[in-house]
């Protein structure tokens, strides 16, 4: 079965095809698998398949089901990786069908984990086969949306990326919202929010496929002349995927964006017990849960905003902004702990995560001024494996560093305010980094009919 | 081609503006 309907020729737009019918389609993958930050909600009901209302001897331990969410993001970075290749060849629509059946199929083989309470088929069900899902599914619009917004790259991927970050803001009332309406005396009700979840994501991210269509290869938008002079940093030629990742500017591109999700993700990761520390007595863990809403919502708006911007700044000046706003932000944020400002503190660290979310949403639009259009898709995916790092070593270095202190007979209150100096210094490497990147030299660049050019690259680099 | 468009848009957005308002419900717990 060739599935010829998913072929690339099949989704070539007619002429005439109004471009602001693609990013619905891209916010339909990413609105879905964003429902990755929101699987949190799943851990306690988790813990008490057996027990029910609560834990009981052989219910599974909320340290073995964090792994399910590791997991998940290091096989996001991997499939990002090894396939982006492939989605550049046979085009998002095959790509997107693929990471809606991944997707869709993990939940099913999770509920199938849980029916017979085996955690392995959890860690290979949304661990495995959905962090497939999650990785071809973030890739493969990219390309595509900067392709049909040569004008607007950043704002277009904004748009797209943006779905990722609010699907959690979907999904978590979503997740709530079923488990209480399966919930029964003997069951938590987390089987069947699992099938039913699959079930309406995968449709929806097949309507993605459906609606998603790439320009022709002549196309450009009415009215828009490619700049004849075009800026020292936004290069007209294209990169090879795999002579992009030999080049400098790759890996500093992935310190940069490694250093920027490392300091966001290790704030992200302890939001609610931090602010409960911090504020001790003055803010319940209702109020902390709606500070983690709150900060969903700015990491899903720094996505759209911050990205839209390096339009008008330059991709590497809003990285500047990023590093150098954020190690003020990082810096300050323990002094207005210890003030006791509540609101100011909340706005230091919602303008922090929107940077998070902005330094996500940005990176393709910097690839594409960096390597071109041509495998914009896939060096993404290779980049990508920065996330897959910084979501390890992010939460590492908040929560070590925080027992360190802790133990050290620091209070708790205090205890965040080593961790918020070191994850300056990160965003200070990051700044070094982004201060580097320099345009890729011509040697690098692909040539239709190479005398040898890209084994020349390849030996000379 | 409008009607398209505006398809499109709200059945993406629809569950986004659900998901916002929640969110935003929840968040003024924390200023009460």
């Amino acid at each position: 079965m060739t599935l010829s309907f998913l072929d690339r020729g099949r989704t070539v737009a007619p002429a005439g095809y109004n471009r602001y019918l693609v990013p619905p389609a891209a916010l339909a993958v990413h609105l879905s698998i964003g429902q990755a930050y929101a699987f949190s909600t799943f851990n306690l009901p988790l813990t008490r398949l057996l027990g029910i209302s609560d834990s009981v001897p052989g219910d599974w331990t909320l340290a073995q089901i964090g792994w399910v969410f590791s997991i998940a993001i290091v096989f996001l970075g991997l499939s990002a990786a090894i396939f982006g290749r492939w989605m550049e060849r046979v085009g998002p629509r095959r790509a997107m069908f693929t990471a809606a059946l991944c997707f869709g199929g993990g939940f099913v083989v999770s509920a199938i984990g849980v029916h017979f309470h085996q955690l392995w088929l959890i860690y290979l069900g949304y661990g495995v086969l959905g962090g497939c899902g999650l990785g071809l599914g973030y890739i493969s619009p990219v390309s595509t949306l900067i392709k049909w917004f040569p004008d607007r790259p950043g704002m277009a991927t904004g748009m797209a990326i943006m779905g990722f970050g609010g699907g959690a803001l979907v999904a978590a009332p979503l997740s709530l919202l079923l488990m209480e309406h399966f919930k029964t005396a003997t069951s938590t009700g987390v089987q069947q929010t699992f099938i039913t979840m699959g079930v309406i994501y995968c449709l929806f991210m097949l309507l993605g496929a459906y609606a998603v269509r790439v320009p022709a290869s002549d196309w450009k938008p009415e009215r828009w002349i490619a700049p004849a002079q075009p800026h020292k940093l936004v290069t007209t030629a294209n990169v090879d995927v795999d002579t992009a990742w030999r080049t400098p500017q790759f890996w500093l591109l992935w310190g940069v964006l490694c250093m920027n999700v490392t300091a966001g993700i290790g704030v992200l990761s302890q939001a609610s017990p931090m602010i409960q520390e911090i504020f001790s007595g003055r803010v319940s863990p209702a109020a902390a849960a709606g500070f983690v809403g709150l900060l969903s919502l700015f990491n899903m708006a720094g996505r759209f905003v911050w990205a839209s911007t390096s339009d008008y700044i330059g991709r590497r000046n809003t990285y500047m902004v990023f590093f150098l706003l954020g190690i003020v932000l990082y810096s300050l944020v323990p002094t207005l702990g210890q003030l006791g400002h509540i609101g100011l503190y909340v706005a230091a660290i919602a303008v922090i995560i929107s940077m998070y979310g902005g330094g996500f949403a940005t990176i393709p639009a910097y690839l594409r001024d960096m390597f071109g259009t041509m495998h914009v898709g896939a060096i993404h995916g290779r980049l990508l494996t920065a996330w897959s790092v910084a979501g390890v070593l992010g939460p590492v270095l908040v929560n070590y560093i925080r027992e360190y202190q802790i133990e050290s007979g620091i209070p708790k209150a205090q205890a965040y305010s080593t961790t918020m100096h070191i994850m300056s210094c990160l965003l200070l490497i990051g700044l070094l980094c982004n201060f580097a990147v320099r345009e890729v030299n011509s040697r690098y660049y692909y040539h239709e009919n190479p005398p040898g050019n890209l084994a020349g690259a390849r030996g000379r680099s | 081609m409008k009607a398209r468009l505006s398809t499109y848009w709200l059945v993406v957005g629809l569950p986004l503006l659900w998901g916002v308002v929640k969110t935003l419900a929840n968040a003024i717990k924390l200023f009460e």
